[in-house]
């Protein structure tokens, strides 16, 4: 019950007292307090045949939602379904985007309460609209057929994230990466930053439960992004040093001296060394387009 | 001619930047007997953080190349930076495991007249010291005893994923520390040990103020410990905690200086190769305090 309350507190705010007061009044003929929270769920329930009703009806019910709340008669049950709302809402981000059409409703009523809303800037964070539009249908279906089948059996636990270093000081959250790919969110997914963020230090591939190959749903989800164009521009110079002298940390005059007193060939036995080797690599970054992906310029051995 | 002979994969940052890794490694080998070969015209692993990241295909393929110079020689590859024996350890099981991708990688390849068959295995310099070699036929030859204390520094694509690499547990391996401590060195438990230096997977390029802050994190758990000197296997790993310290200082203030040898290096100082020939005065972090501990002991002795 005392989380129930404190939940009302949350969402409810200032007006909470003055409402409180009618809803003992309203509830005066009602069983004790033991049996309003089950009533509670019965209404958690509720709330949940309705938004798939919303589905159907959405713009219908959002309308008809707000006079409802304004008779007094309804207050009680409005008030304790607004909390299951809005946790609900936390919820849909990552269950069905369908959901958001009710969430958009319970958005708007909010609205209007910005005093608290401020000193909640964390529980506002995660108030994203996700709607069919924003769904790439295929997208899980091209992360599995690029080799990590295994995303489709995540259940979220969360132990991913709980392992992550990268987590523990950025915005990188993996679970929810691998809950946005699988939901298709392909657009939202790879025009995020902190995708890049990861070391594919695989803490969280090791501690997986379900076995999956955490790290290849990052670096597959990174090759889209890539060819979207999000990729670093330090990023795309490795790749040209690559391309230009088969080493993505060539070789500088300090370190040719170093060898030379150390008894080694000035250069290494490596592409350095062999420019036919190097015209291979170089056949190689032709053939996949890998040139075009970073935008490398052949005559001015630099990136556009 | 030695029993054992394994293809020696170079890659980028230990010939190109920290060469008395390579000529430490060499020496050591020589002792050991177990014959090295160049792998004449390898090229970039390449780095896994960008190529994996931007294009799997490209990377699988300039890795089978890599691959493939080995095959030619008929010798395995033994390789002694994490992120190089990540790409082609996993690229090699990669195109063991999956048909489809072998045959798409070799059309890539056929472009510049190579095949990928799949007959060598990649293994790491660490590994195949423990393994192959053994402790007991390494600690012959370490004639000078190491007073320093340690802290191992794994790195993460040597042991992980272990679901296909093996080698050790991932969580609580000892392989390393075993490897240390027969120069008479102690490995000294500390925090958090095994999580990752900051720079893989593309993030030191990308954000380097993120990478320095997972660094920092690892050298106050280090130094809390009292550790005298890294000790890793990686040549990226090594080059974070040596330039990536300096970086750290730079934008924290703060004021590590820890020393940091590759194992190669610290074989090398155990078995009394000059320390110019082990370019440890090319080290951002002085290696002289670690050094001058080492005197101490000699010069009493």
């Amino acid at each position: 019950m005392s989380f129930l309350k404190r939940l009302k507190n949350v969402f409810s705010g200032e007006k909470e007292p003055e409402k409180k007061d009618k809803s003992t009044k309203s509830e005066e003929s009602k069983p004790p307090v033991e049996e309003k929270e089950t009533k509670v769920q019965e209404n958690a329930k509720e709330v949940q045949e309705k938004s798939k009703e919303t589905k159907k009806a959405g713009t219908e019910k959002s309308v008809k939602d707000k006079p409802e709340k304004t008779t007094s008669t309804e207050k009680t049950q409005s008030k304790e379904d607004k909390p299951q709302k809005t946790k609900d809402k936390t919820d849909s981000e990552e269950k069905k985007p369908e959901k958001a059409e009710t969430n958009e409703s319970v958005k708007s009523e909010d609205k209007p309460k910005k005093e608290r809303s401020e000193s909640m800037t964390l529980l506002q964070k995660d108030r994203t609209i996700v709607t069919r539009s924003d769904v790439d249908e295929n997208f899980k279906q091209e992360i599995m057929d690029a080799g990590a089948e295994t995303v489709a059996i995540c259940f979220q636990c969360g132990t991913c994230t709980a392992a992550c270093p990268s987590g523990r000081r950025t915005p990188y959250r993996i679970r929810q990466l691998v809950r946005r790919a699988v939901m298709g969110l392909k657009d939202d997914v790879i025009s995020d930053d902190s995708i890049w963020m990861c070391t594919t230090c695989y803490e969280c591939q090791e501690r997986c439960p379900r076995g999956i190959k955490i790290v290849d749903i990052v670096k597959i989800v990174r090759n889209y992004a890539a060819q979207a164009g999000y990729m670093g521009q330090a990023h795309k110079m490795v790749g040209s040093f690559v391309i230009k002298t088969g080493h993505g940390v060539p070789i500088n005059p300090a370190t040719k001296e170093l060898r030379k007193r150390v008894g080694l060939d000035e250069l290494p036995p490596t592409t350095h060394s062999f420019p036919g080797a190097l015209d291979e690599v170089q056949g190689i970054v032709k053939a996949t387009g890998f040139d075009n992906l970073i935008g490398y310029n052949w005559d001015t051995e630099a990136i556009d | 001619m030695a029993e054992q002979e394994f293809a020696y994969f170079l890659g980028c940052i230990m010939n190109n930047r920290y060469p008395g890794i390579e000529k430490a490694t060499r020496i050591l080998f020589d002792a050991l007997d177990v014959g090295l070969k160049d792998m004449e015209g390898a090229s970039c692993c390449p780095a896994p953080g960008v190529f994996g990241s931007f294009d799997r295909t490209t990377w699988a393929s300039i890795a089978a190349r890599n691959l493939t110079i080995a095959e030619e020689q008929g010798n395995d590859i033994m390789t002694e930076c994490n992120g190089c024996f990540g790409s082609l350890f996993e690229t090699n099981h990669m195109l063991h495991e999956d048909p489809e991708m072998k045959e798409k990688i070799n059309k890539v390849l056929a472009e510049v007249d190579r095949e990928y068959k799949g007959e060598i295995e990649v293994r790491h310099f660490a590994e195949i010291l423990y393994n192959d070699v053994g402790l007991e036929k390494l600690t012959e030859k370490m004639i000078k005893p190491l007073n320093l204390n340690v802290a191992v520094h794994y790195g993460c694509h040597f042991l992980k994923p272990s679901s296909e690499i093996g080698i050790d547990d991932p969580i609580q391996p000892s392989i390393l520390d075993e490897l240390v401590e027969i120069t008479g060195a102690k490995s000294v438990p500390y925090k958090d040990k095994m999580m990752c230096c900051g720079a893989g997977g593309g993030l030191r390029s990308r954000d380097i103020d993120v990478t320095a802050d997972f660094t920092k994190e690892k050298l106050t758990n280090m130094r809390d410990a009292g550790a005298d000197a890294i000790v890793n296997v990686c040549p990226f790993c090594h080059l974070q905690f040596d330039v990536g310290q300096v970086e750290t200082n730079e934008k924290f203030g703060t004021d590590f200086d820890i020393p940091v040898f590759h194992l190669a290096q610290l074989y090398g100082m155990a078995m009394g190769v000059s320390k110019d020939d082990l370019t440890v005065d090319a080290h951002q972090i002085s290696t002289d305090p670690a050094l001058k501990k080492l005197d101490e002991i000699t010069g009493g002795e």
